[in-house]
Formats: C-alpha cells, sequence, structure tokens
C-alpha cells in the first residue's frame, strides 16, 4: 500500500500560549511493502505526522493517501492501519491472547478463527507459548512482540510504529529491531516507524524520512542521505560520531578553511560552512591542514584523533584515521581531505552548494 | 549492615540499644492498643454479662466464655426488630451503591477521558461544593422528599427512595475515580481507537476492570457509610420499622424509662458493629488503599 | 478523532450525575441562600413576609443555646484535632518502626474506622459508667474516687472529658492511616542519609520525617477541623438525644445539632429559614478556619519529597 501525504500540515491551537505549527506542509510519497524510518530530533513533528497518518489526529491542511483512496476524513478504525505504541499500550487485564484478539474483537471475527489468527500471528513474532500470561509477567522486549502482534492480527494495510524501542536496553533494542525488520519483510506490510535514534533507523529502513521543525530535510535511502546529504542539518543528525563543522570561505573557485586551501568548486564566492566527516581526513605529510593534536585514542583497528580547530582555537575537531600512524598528543599533523566526504553548504541558508 | 558498622562501631552496644528502642516502641504501641481495643472489649464482655454481672462493682472483667449469657441477643432483638433494621441497611446501601457506582463510572468516564466544551469550569465548580457542609443541603433535600410525597402517610418504597435517592452520586466518588482512570495512559484508549472500540465498551472492557480496586473500596466505603447514617433516616422516615440500624440502636435505649439494661443494649450494639468488624477484617486492603490514596491526593 | 470535542456524548455520560447533583446539591446551596433572607417564611403556606438581610442570623444568636453549641464545637475541634494530629503521627512513626508484628498493630489501630458511632458511644458511655464502668474502676486502681462522667446530674466538664476521649479514639484510625501511608512513600535514602551524618533519633523526626509528611499533616488537619466543625453523631452515640448526661439536658450540643433542631421545627415559620442561618454561620466559620490554617501552614508545608 503506497501512502502518499500532500501538503500535509498540522497546527496545535492553544488558548494560553501561541499556536503550535507541529507539522509543515509536507510531501511525501512511501512507497508500499517498503519499512521506512521517520527520522528527527524531538519536536521535530514526526510523532503528529504518524498520528495523523493513523488518523488520531486530524490534519489541518493537506490530504493522505492510502493508494488511491483519500482517507484523510476516514476514521482510524476504517484505515486498516496497525499502530504500535512506545509504552506498548497493553491492556493489563487481559492475556496475552486476549490482547491479541481485542482488535477481532471489534471486528466481529467469530471466536474460533480469532484464537487460530492469533496463535499464527503469535506464532510470527516468537511469542507463540506465552499465550496465557499478562503483561507484567512479561519482559520489555516479549511486550513489545505482544503489542505488535495485536497492531498485525487484523491484517492492516499499514503498520505504524511509534518509537517502538526507546524502552528497552541496549542488546534488546539491536535483536528487536532485527526481529521489526524480519517481520516487515515476511508480512511485505508497508510499515513506517517513528525514532529519534538515527542509528536504529539506518540499521533497518529502506528509506528515512529526515524531519526538523516540521518540514522535511531530505528522504532517502540511509546511506544515499549520509553520502549526499541536502543540508546542513541532514549533515549534522546522521553519523556518529558526528560531522565536523568548520566556517570557511570560497574564494576565486577554492575552498579555503583558514589558510588552508582544501578542495575547489564552482560555487560563487561566499561564506560557507565546511563539513567533514570523521573518516574524511588522510594524514598527509603534505596535507594542507596543519593542527595540534590534543588527545589520541587508539581503539583496536581505529585511532580517534581530537584537534584544535585551526580557525577556532576554542573548537575541537575529530577524525579517524588508520592505527598504523603513530601519533602522540602534544604533536601537530598535517592532513588533507577526501572530497567525497566533506561537503560544503551556505552559510546563511543551510543548503548544500 | 556495613553502614552501620561503620558508623557506630561498637556492634554489641549497638545491637542493646535497639533492643531497648524496641521494647520502648512495643510498650507504646501496646497502651495504645489497649485505648483503642478497650471499648470493643467492654461491648462484648458487656455483651455476655447476666444482669447480676453487669452490676456488680466493681466489675467483673473477664468472663469465662463457658458463662456466656447469649439470651441477651435474643432479648435485644425484642426490644427492637434489629434483623428488620439489618434488611433495611442493607437494601439501602446495595440500591445507593449501585446507583451511585453507575453515576460516577459514566461521570468519572467523562472528566477522565472526553474533551468537551466547559469541562474544566463543570470539575472545579462540583470539587468547589465539596468544601460545603452537608446539613445545608439537608435542608432543602428534606423539603424536596416531602414535596416529592415520600413522608406523608409514608409507604416502604417511599422510606427507601427518600434514603437512596440523594445519596446516588457523589462528587468525591467522581474526583477519586477520576483520578484513577487518569493513571491509565492514553496510549490504551489510542490503541483500542485505532481497533474501532467505542467509548463505552472500552469504558466498561478496558476502564473499568483496570479501575476495579478503586470501584471496589468506593463500593466498601459507601456501604459502611450507610451501615453509619444516623441523620438522615431519622428526618425522612416515619415509622419505626423503615429505620435503619444506627436510629433501631439509639432509639432502642432511649424510649425505656428508668433504669438501662446495658448487658441487652451493649448486645444490640454488638449486633451492629460485628458484620462491620467482619468486613473491615476481609476487605482490609481495599479499605486501607482507598483511604490512604484518598487522603494523599487530597 | 483525538482533539475532536464530543459534547453530546459528555452530557449523556454526565446526565445521571448531573440530574441528582442539580437536585441534591446544586439546588439547595441557592434555595439555603433564598431561605435565609426570607422573613417569617412559613413552610407550610408557602408564604412569607418580605425579605430581610440579617433577621435570620439574629435569631440563630439569639437562641438560647447558640453561646454553648458555639463553645461546645470550639472546645471538641480545638482539643481533639491537635491530640489526635499528634498521637496519629507518633503511632504511625512507631509502627513504621516496628517490622515484626506490624501487621497485627495496624488491624488493631485501624479497627475504629469501620465502627458504627452510635455503638461505640453507648460502649463509651457504659466505660465512663459511674459504679459499673471500666474507668472508675481503673481510678479505683490508683487510689482515686469514683467520678460521675455522664450519669445523672454529671457536670458539663466531667461530660465533656469523657466525649472528647472518645471523639480522639474514634478520629486515630482515618489519621494513621493517612501518616503510615505518607511514611511508607518517603524514600528510605534520606534515612540512610542521616543515618550515615549520625544523625539523632529525635532530630531525624524533627527535620526529616515531619517536613517530609507535611504534605499529609496538612490535609489531615485541614479534613479534621472541617469533620470536627460538624460534630453531633458522636453526641448521639454517647449521650442519645437529649445531649447531654440526664439531668443536663442539651448542655453539649454542637452547630450541627442546632440545624437538626430547627429543622425539627419545620412548621413553625421562620424555623427554616433559621436551620439555613445556622448551616451557613457553620460554613463561614470553617472557611474561616480553613483559610488561617492555609496560611499559617503555607511556609511549612514541603510538597516535594514526601509521599506522591
Amino acid at each position: 500500500m503506497e501512502i502518499r501525504l500532500e501538503n500535509l500540515t498540522k497546527v496545535f491551537t492553544n488558548k494560553k500560549t501561541t499556536d503550535t505549527l507541529a507539522v509543515n506542509q509536507l510531501d511525501v510519497t512511501i512507497p508500499s511493502g517498503k519499512l521506512i524510518g521517520l527520522l528527527g530530533p524531538s519536536g521535530c513533528g514526526k510523532s503528529t505526522t504518524l498520528y495523523m497518518i493513523s488518523g488520531l489526529l486530524k490534519p489541518s491542511q493537506g490530504s493522505i493517501f492510502f493508494g488511491d483512496d483519500d482517507v484523510t476524513t476516514v476514521p482510524p478504525e476504517e484505515r486498516g492501519i496497525g499502530l504500535v505504541f512506545q509504552n506498548y499500550a497493553l491492556y493489563p487485564h487481559m492475556t496475552v491472547s486476549q490482547n491479541i484478539m481485542f482488535p477481532l474483537e471489534n471486528l466481529k471475527v467469530p471466536k474460533e478463527e480469532a484464537l487460530e489468527r492469533a496463535q499464527k500471528i503469535a506464532d510470527l513474532v516468537g511469542i507463540g507459548e506465552l499465550m496465557s500470561r499478562k503483561p507484567a509477567q512479561l519482559s520489555g522486549g516479549q511486550q513489545q512482540r505482544v503489542a505488535i502482534a495485536r497492531a498485525l492480527v487484523k491484517e492492516p494495510r499499514v503498520l505504524l510504529l511509534d518509537e517502538p524501542l526507546s524502552n528497552l536496553d541496549a542488546r534488546l533494542r539491536i535483536q528487536t529491531r532485527e526481529e521489526i525488520r524480519r517481520i516487515q519483510r515476511e508480512t511485505g506490510i508497508t510499515t513506517i516507524f517513528v525514532t529519534h535514534d538515527q542509528e536504529e533507523a539506518m540499521s533497518i529502513s529502506d528509506e528515512i524520512i529526515l524531519m526538523d521543525f516540521g518540514v522535511k530535510q531530505q528522504m532517502g535511502a540511509p546511506q544515499n542521505v549520509y553520502d549526499e546529504p541536502e543540508n546542513l542539518f541532514a549533515a549534522k543528525f546522521l553519523g556518529t560520531p558526528p560531522i565536523n563543522l568548520f566556517d570557511g570561505k570560497i574564494t576565486a573557485k577554492k575552498i579555503k578553511l583558514g589558510t588552508a586551501v582544501i578542495g575547489s568548486t564552482k560555487a560563487a564566492p561566499n561564506d560557507i560552512v565546511i563539513g567533514i566527516r570523521p573518516e574524511g581526513f588522510v594524514v598527509e605529510e603534505e596535507g594542507p591542514i596543519v593542527a595540534d593534536v590534543e588527545f589520541v585514542e587508539t581503539i583496536g583497528r581505529d585511532t580517534t584523533l581530537i584537534m584544535i580547530d585551526p580557525t577556532d582555537a576554542t573548537k575541537r575537531f575529530r577524525a579517524i584515521v588508520d592505527s598504523d600512524y603513530r601519533i602522540e598528543a602534544g604533536h601537530q599533523v598535517q592532513l588533507s581531505v577526501k572530497p567525497h566526504k566533506m561537503y560544503i553548504f551556505d552559510h546563511e541558508t543551510g543548503e548544500r552548494l | 549492615m556495613v553502614l552501620d558498622s561503620v558508623v557506630y562501631g561498637d556492634e554489641k552496644q549497638n545491637r542493646r540499644k535497639a533492643r531497648i528502642r524496641f521494647s520502648l516502641v512495643l510498650t507504646m504501641l501496646i497502651i495504645f492498643g489497649l485505648f483503642v481495643v478497650i471499648p470493643f472489649y467492654w461491648m462484648m464482655l458487656t455483651a455476655f454479662k447476666t444482669e447480676a454481672q453487669v452490676l456488680t462493682a466493681p466489675p467483673i472483667l473477664w468472663l469465662n466464655p463457658l458463662n456466656w449469657q447469649f439470651s441477651n441477643f435474643a432479648t435485644a432483638m425484642d426490644t427492637a426488630p434489629f434483623l428488620r433494621y439489618m434488611g433495611n441497611t442493607v437494601l439501602v446501601s446495595s440500591i445507593s451503591t449501585v446507583g451511585t457506582i453507575f453515576t460516577t463510572v459514566f461521570a468519572a468516564f467523562a472528566f477522565a477521558r472526553l474533551n468537551f466544551n466547559g469541562r474544566d469550569f463543570l470539575f472545579m465548580i462540583l470539587i468547589s461544593t465539596m468544601m460545603i457542609p452537608g446539613e445545608i443541603f439537608v435542608i432543602t433535600n428534606f423539603l424536596t422528599v416531602v414535596e416529592l410525597g415520600w413522608i406523608q402517610n409514608q409507604t416502604y418504597m417511599n422510606a427507601i427512595l427518600a434514603m437512596t435517592l440523594p445519596f446516588m452520586t457523589s462528587i468525591f466518588y467522581i474526583f477519586f475515580l477520576r483520578q484513577s482512570f487518569r493513571q491509565i495512559p492514553d496510549e490504551l484508549y489510542y490503541a483500542a481507537k485505532v481497533d474501532g472500540t467505542t467509548d463505552l465498551k472500552y469504558l466498561f472492557k478496558i476502564m473499568v476492570p483496570i479501575a476495579l480496586p478503586t470501584i471496589i473500596t468506593i463500593t466498601i466505603l459507601n456501604a459502611m457509610g450507610t451501615w453509619n447514617a444516623y441523620i438522615w433516616p431519622r428526618l425522612v422516615t416515619q415509622q419505626q420499622e423503615f429505620r435503619l440500624v444506627s436510629n433501631g440502636l439509639r432509639d432502642a435505649f432511649s424510649n425505656i424509662a428508668g433504669r438501662i439494661l446495658y448487658n441487652e443494649q451493649m448486645a444490640a450494639a454488638l449486633l451492629v458493629t460485628f458484620p462491620l468488624l467482619v468486613v473491615f477484617l476481609l476487605l482490609k486492603k481495599y479499605i486501607i488503599r482507598g483511604v490512604s490514596r484518598s487522603g494523599i491526593k487530597g | 478523532m483525538l482533539e475532536d470535542k464530543s459534547n453530546v456524548k459528555a452530557w449523556f455520560y454526565l446526565g445521571p450525575a448531573l440530574f441528582l447533583l442539580s437536585i441534591f446539591i446544586f439546588y439547595p446551596i441557592f434555595n439555603a441562600l433564598f431561605l435565609v433572607f426570607l422573613r417569617d417564611y412559613n413552610y407550610l403556606q408557602g408564604t412569607w413576609e418580605g425579605f430581610t438581610l440579617f433577621e435570620n442570623f439574629f435569631y440563630v444568636f439569639r437562641n438560647q443555646n447558640f453561646t454553648q453549641a458555639l463553645t461546645n464545637t470550639m472546645i471538641i475541634t480545638f482539643v481533639s484535632v491537635p491530640i489526635s494530629v499528634i498521637i496519629a503521627l507518633l503511632i504511625s512513626v512507631w509502627l513504621n518502626s516496628v517490622l515484626k508484628l506490624r501487621g497485627f498493630f495496624q488491624t488493631i489501630f485501624f479497627l475504629p474506622y469501620v465502627t458504627n458511632a452510635i455503638a461505640i458511644g453507648m460502649a463509651f458511655a457504659f466505660l465512663f459508667n459511674q459504679n459499673y464502668g471500666l474507668i472508675n474502676t481503673m481510678l479505683g486502681w490508683v487510689g482515686l474516687n469514683p467520678v460521675n462522667w455522664v450519669g445523672l446530674g454529671a457536670t458539663w466538664g466531667n461530660a465533656m472529658f469523657s466525649l472528647l476521649i472518645y471523639v480522639v479514639w474514634a478520629s486515630l484510625a482515618f489519621k494513621i492511616m493517612v501518616f503510615l501511608s505518607g511514611l511508607q512513600n518517603i524514600d528510605k535514602q534520606y534515612y540512610d542519609a542521616a543515618r550515615v551524618d549520625s544523625t539523632k533519633r529525635y532530630r531525624i523526626f524533627r527535620r526529616i520525617t515531619v517536613p517530609l509528611l507535611s504534605p499529609m499533616i496538612f490535609y489531615i488537619t485541614i479534613t479534621s477541623f472541617i469533620g470536627a466543625f460538624k460534630a453531633y453523631t458522636q453526641v448521639i452515640g454517647m449521650f442519645g438525644v437529649r445531649l447531654g448526661p440526664p439531668g443536663n439536658d442539651k448542655s453539649l450540643i454542637t452547630i450541627v445539632a442546632l440545624v437538626y433542631d430547627a429543622l425539627d421545627r419545620s412548621g413553625v415559620p421562620g424555623a427554616l429559614s433559621e436551620a439555613a442561618a445556622t448551616a451557613i454561620v457553620l460554613f463561614l466559620i470553617t472557611l474561616v478556619f480553613t483559610l488561617i490554617n492555609m496560611q499559617v501552614s503555607k511556609n511549612r508545608v514541603h510538597y516535594s519529597g514526601g509521599g506522591k
């Protein structure tokens, strides 16, 4: 089921404070059968978007299409969606099987069939043996699976997950996200999940939609967005450790970081922000950037150098280089930059140049 | 344990101190415990005495169970129809409790879950009336009951209506239940909405079962309130046999001129007290929970 | 959807409760405010002699029993509330500090919460009986003469003393329940920290327990004052409808008793207005003391940390 959002806008009105523009003219087409990560910092409008797709929130403007159906005004229960909440929202007084069968009860599915479907879906998510337990007797990861089973049991056209992993500990999180990936593959349901964790989004999504301040910043396959950020926000938000940013200039088609010339461009002379990924530096004797090393951390294969920004001594930047280089703190190094790991942005607008 | 030895050093001395402290606390608890228990004991003791034993000075403080005079209870029941009063009380308390649960569950749901114009304002008004002493209502409610024709030539039905209808809802319980409902995460409601659950079904399938302990607490407190009710039933009942236990108890031993038969009086008092004690011991958990909760939330 | 107003639905849900509340709570409030300004309202004929601002209040104050009722109510309130709050606080702290037997004592101390006020009042009256009561027997053990607490011709002072003992007894259970649950919600870390600093027990009580429990102490004090101003059934329980020891009738009358006194005379012109005026006077007294209470405790109640 392809999902199309057209000019989707949500304004929260409030008597006491000013109105909040939570989602601003969002235009997105989500391809059928894919797993999409809706990614952004907290308050960026990603959950609001998800709730509008679910029908729990009404858009202030714009439309939502499921395939060719305009579902903008269709109530949630008629949209054919499954929704999984951050805190799972399992009914505490019901057993696992009662929880999973609850949506079917509303659809007036006969008891026998409901039981059968519940068992099937429970087996799919790997909780088939826990059907008679109460939610309180389950671990966080198991509760999460029950929630997914409950969302899937009515065979929705779309599966929506709101921060599905944030209540799990680190180990379970990795395990569960693989599980979500697997379930999505097996069922082929178009799935949208909201997260603020870029690693989570990048590791399992077919595509990510990056949002900030209610505006779509960039959409694409995770690696593409990482490799080709369209603006400063996209560059900053993806990547651990984060990208290094320097104030720079373009003069006569040369990109200048302080006095060092680190590349060339066709763009007009301008004040710019230069972003260089930590892995984008190479230690070279002839390298144009000269920097003082403050710390050296060697972890296995990689060496991380923390250096003083040559243009601003109050700032630090980070480079990850091969541990073949023996570099010590307090020394000076010379660095050059891999061109495809460096991006330049307009100083005012943040747009990629 | 580690903390103890670091701070206080000498473990032996420390343990002795703790023992002394414990004995002191225990002594105080026993003294006050006796203060609490003695009236109950006195009631029971007297209820089983013969008249001669009651009128012995100094009083007999312990009675061998073999010598208990059970006939006091029979005599007490001859003095006034206590079984009848108990029946009335059970009936009145069941009706008013069912009514209260019905009205408060719906109202609490509206306040906790629904979004409507004037909700906060209405809720504030309800809360502020909780400060007004009940006597202000009683005056007019008495007139209302008279106007409804439930006092003149009163039938049993009229008496029951007069004793129950004004107590079929309660602002305090609406407030109490709303607190309970609000602790249920919003997501449960959203999840149910996505699955096409109606509000009514959500209320009875999800909210009521989750808030069941609170509803049980309300039931108990309400029933106990009726068991204790004295003023209103006295005001609105025209015939002795329509009254509730408290009235029956008070009247039965106020009307006798001259000497009071204390053993019969205490036997009657015990009859009235005993069911409450049983209820308390059986449902202690819910009562304590309800009281301490309402206490904390104000 | 989520933000949609569901006005019609809401009123349907609120309907039953609001219907009853309108008849038995809201209307009575307005009606009381109406009654209190009627001159010589004759309820049976539905007539009155115009309006008056204060006349009905004068009736209240000129009632021969008003001074007695006010004095009794004030004494019951200002003696029983502080005493019972302090005793309840101590008992809860003690209860909280013993591990063994806690459940047993808890049950005992909670028992009075569920008893019938009339039945226990009668038991208290017999406890204080001059010849056959336990109290005088116990006085005899320490060589004191028997006192006529509640019998024929007992003095106001003796009767009031007995009543106060009963009122304190009856009000302990609720307070202990609330305090105990408050104590159990205090984070143990505060006590561990205090012990590391080798704080003395008494100082722990004064500087940690009481401040952290202060929201509950405040709540209990306010509700106890409001409750004590309404004292009436306790008097009925111990002394019956004559509201005092035999031969000293009405000596323990309270303000609420005045309301019902007036209500019993409902056929007499003006009686209902007097009842309304009395109830309003009671409300105003309660209100003033509640406000004073709030003002006094303003800076002494710590809302963080204690309880939830």
